[in-house]
């Protein structure tokens, strides 16, 4: 692209976005989406409805809602809106591959994915243009305890205010190929529930003595233990699945399934126990089997809570809209399959008080879609972070025609 | 010269009545003054004086002596006896402050690899001030290949292939003694964050840090670990002599007591991260230790100059001509092409970010990628033409980089009391004709280019 089409592409964005706000600074605007159908996930969606945006908030979602006098109104008659979407397991901004695994070391629940993380990838970008606007990114899976995820949202100019969490989610990995994986894991929350127990001690104390030397991996475990932080497993055969449940029955610890393509066969004991299950039904480097696709909805009628997941690299996350699609396809409920990109991976990394759902007093993360939002035709119109135009697909189609 | 000038103003009003016992005690008195006399006062006149703390002195005067600067400005008074060198049509300024060298260490001694955290190791120990090895003469050598360059004062650091390589140094580039020549050590705990630290990643054996998370990790371990063992000192000074009979004192451990000092605030630590990604790793962690901080190299460091502004972290940029980045040249690394930037160093001046230059140079046969500090003026001289005032371009050779070492109080600038490290140059100093004529350190001639100095 010649420099000349990256200004003028820069000066229609801002042209865009002075339209778009009424008083000065971007973050003070207030303007109105009007005449879409507005999935808003909280409830059954509502036609004609009107939005209103506030300092980058929700204010005011309906049909009957009272637009302020003098503020801009956008027109989307005919337009489709959901939430922005959410992907509770990506690898998204890991610095290069060999970033994401302290490999061979077998334990390291103290690692920080945020210490790798590299925003100027362009993948940002693509995910917001596939109406991705939240994720969770973590460590690989090539460590039994590879470490702490980060939740950050994909667009957004001050990256302090980007970060939704900046360490949570131990993310362990069981591969099933070898008889140490849970052994390992078991060996060391051991460890973690006598480290717990001295410090608990301590502070329960009159600390006099000394304090119990800190580590950052025990701590790190003792979190899980307290029920502060979730443990998020990889994990593929459902005989692995079966002993992760019992260290869960154990240690009473939180608990998500990644992957998980085997659930649907232990579902029941899955659901029995509330374990969500983040999968990805277009695993399509992976090659999965159609019972994996069927196994989906195994799971959503044995009661287990979904999430869809797009691994980025593994599958691109500019189209992990299509994973609930997918879903769709294969019988998922078309509601269900909604939650299972917004609300339910934002309840699970527990950030639902600010993202999932179009709720008053929730962050305007909203995606505009030509159609309906599920059909793999439909395109992504539009996308809105804190109330901030992240993609605007016309300006795009501009910019690729110039380009030809 | 002054003192003892005043000196015998004392005798005269004391009168030649009193007995011989007082002229003796006089005579010991003067003694010391006698021996600082080893060093000859020179007067430095005529020429256009950049004290690095002022305007600059159109035909001014700087006075040496002992080591130190007596006087600068126009209408100086000149010591009797004193050595005049006449510096009419040049210029004269402060030695030039190289904030970040391996000068004076054998390449392949920089770093000990087999381990990734060794606050212990100091540079100083591997610091070789006697020139070439094996051959040459007795004592501290004057290096004219550093010297050639006006460079008087450099920070000494160990490597980058560690996440802690250990404890750096501020040195003279010439002393008469180890203890003339150290200006501060420890000056700092030198770091990095990035790709130099990793190792090779191998199924069997390999140890951590294997990515920049582990890196981040090691990090906090073992600031973590000076928590702890700092708290353990600390417990044990609050114990009673008759506890302390009985409890043992907490075992010496060099690394920790290094460490202990980052987290007292004597010292910063130095990291070093070309990524701007690592540099906000850098911060947050700093910001969670409670620990000064000072980024080495920082190309992309401009990307977040507001932060660095806001907590008053400085840059020590690498030389614009020759960038040294992590791993040698950019071309090794071709990632970090997005980060570089020729307006970097204007952009976080503009900013407030105290910045300085340096050269990240090698030198005593090293074969170094990056240049010598030999050049540091050029890759000054170059900024000017990236909205770089040459003010500007020169402080961050000089008063900034001493400022950022910690070692203002004595050298950087042309100031009464300072050390008396002055060079003088046959033309303005950004100009690609100019030689550096002659060098002092602490006052002693330790540098004349052949014919140029008369």
């Amino acid at each position: 692209m010649s420099v000349i089409k990256r200004v003028v592409f820069v000066s229609l964005v801002i042209v865009y976005l002075a339209g778009v706000s009424t008083s000065s600074g971007n973050q003070e605007t207030t303007f109105v989406l009007k005449g879409a159908r507005v999935h808003t996930v909280a409830g059954p969606p509502i036609d004609n409805a009107t939005i209103v945006i506030e300092n980058g908030k929700i204010a005011a979602v309906g049909q009957n809602v009272t637009i302020p006098a003098g503020v801009k109104i956008i027109d989307v008659t005919g337009k489709e809106i959901i939430p922005g979407l959410i992907d509770d397991h990506s690898h998204m901004g890991a610095y290069v591959p060999n970033d994401l695994n302290e490999m061979p070391q077998p334990i390291g629940p103290e690692n920080r994915a945020i210490d790798a993380l590299h925003m100027g990838t362009p993948d940002w970008n693509e995910a917001v243009k596939g109406g991705v606007t939240t994720i969770v990114t973590g460590p690989g899976s090539g460590e039994r305890m590879g470490g702490q995820s980060v939740t950050i949202k994909t667009f957004g100019k001050d990256l302090e205010k980007r970060i939704l969490k900046e360490a949570g989610e131990l993310k362990m990995a069981i591969n099933g190929i070898n008889l140490s994986h849970i052994p390992t894991i078991h060996s060391n929350f051991l460890k973690a529930k006598e480290y717990l127990k001295k410090w608990e001690k301590y502070e329960s104390g009159d600390k006099k003595e000394p304090p119990p030397p800190r580590d950052l991996a025990m701590e790190a475990l003792a979190k899980a233990l307290k029920g502060e932080e979730v443990v998020r497993v990889h994990i593929m055969w459902a005989n692995d699945i079966m002993s992760f449940l019992k260290l869960k029955d154990e240690f009473g610890f939180e608990l998500q399934f990644i992957h998980a393509p085997e659930a649907w066969k232990v579902a029941d004991e899955i659901a029995k126990r509330n374990v969500p299950v983040i999968c990805m039904p277009i695993e399509l480097a992976i090659n999965v089997p159609e019972s994996l696709l069927r196994g989906i909805v195994t799971l959503h009628k044995a009661g287990v809570k979904l999430a869809m997941h797009s691994d980025h690299p593994v599958s691109p996350e500019k189209w992990f809209r299509i994973n609930a699609s997918m879903a769709i396809r294969y019988g998922l409920p078309k509601e269900a399959a909604l939650k299972a990109v917004t609300i339910n991976p934002a309840e699970m990394a527990k950030v639902a008080d600010r993202v999932g759902s179009i709720e008053k007093g929730k962050d305007a993360d909203l995606v505009v879609l030509d159609g309906p939002w599920y059909e793999a035709t439909t395109p992504v119109d539009m996308v809105l972070v804190d109330g901030l135009l992240a993609y605007d697909r016309h300006q795009d189609e501009h910019m690729a025609e110039e380009e030809l | 010269m002054f003192r003892r000038r005043q000196f015998t103003r004392q005798l005269q009003a004391v009168g030649w009545v009193l007995p011989a016992v007082l002229s003796v005690a006089a005579l010991l008195l003067a003694l010391p003054i006698l021996q600082a006399q080893d060093k000859p006062v020179i007067a430095i006149q005529g020429g256009t004086v950049l004290t690095m703390a002022g305007d600059a002195i159109e035909g001014g005067t700087v006075v040496l002596w002992q080591g130190k600067i007596a006087a600068v400005g126009k209408q100086v008074s000149i010591p009797d006896g004193a050595q005049i060198i006449d510096a009419t049509g040049k210029y004269v300024m402060p030695g030039i402050v190289d904030a970040m060298t391996y000068y004076g260490i054998r390449p392949f001694a920089l770093n000990d690899r087999a381990k990734p955290v060794t606050p212990e190791n100091k540079v100083i120990l591997a610091y070789y001030p006697f020139g070439k090895r094996m051959h040459g003469e007795k004592g501290i050598v004057k290096d004219q290949e550093i010297l050639s360059g006006g460079v008087t004062t450099v920070y000494i650091a160990p490597g980058d292939q560690q996440v802690i390589g250990g404890q750096g140094a501020v040195v003279k580039t010439y002393g008469a003694d180890y203890q003339a020549f150290t200006l501060r050590e420890p000056a700092a705990i030198d770091m990095c964050i990035g790709d130099p630290p990793k190792q090779e990643p191998r199924y069997i054996g390999a140890k951590p840090p294997l990515t920049r998370m582990g890196i981040a990790t090691l990090l906090r371990k073992a600031l973590v670990g000076a928590q702890q063992y700092g708290q353990k000192l600390k417990d044990y000074d609050q114990k009673t002599d008759e506890e302390k009979e009985k409890a043992s004192p907490p075992p010496r451990n060099l690394g920790m007591e290094a460490m202990i000092k980052l987290l007292n605030k004597d010292i910063p630590a130095r990291i070093e991260s070309d990524f701007v990604d690592d540099i906000r790793t850098a911060i947050r962690i700093c910001d969670e230790f409670d620990i000064d901080l000072v980024i080495d190299s920082g190309l992309g460091a401009y990307k977040v100059k507001d932060i660095l502004a806001e907590k008053k972290i400085p840059v020590v940029l690498g030389p614009p001509i020759h960038p040294f980045v992590q791993g040698g040249e950019v071309s090794m690394s071709p990632d970090l092409y997005r980060e570089m930037d020729d307006y970097s160093a204007a952009k976080l001046l503009k900013a407030g970010v105290p910045v300085a230059l340096a050269s990240f140079g090698f030198s005593f046969g090293g074969f170094g990628y990056a240049t010598s500090g030999r050049w540091l003026l050029l890759e000054a001289a170059y900024l000017t033409g990236f909205n770089v005032s040459d003010e500007e371009a020169l402080k961050m050779i000089t008063i900034n980089a001493a400022q950022i070492l910690g070692v203002d109080d004595r050298v950087g600038s042309l100031e009464k009391g300072k050390d008396a490290d002055v060079i003088i140059l046959d033309g303005y100093p950004l100009h690609i004709k100019t030689w550096v004529d002659q060098v002092f350190i602490d006052g002693e001639n330790v540098y004349t280019r052949r014919g140029g100095a008369k």
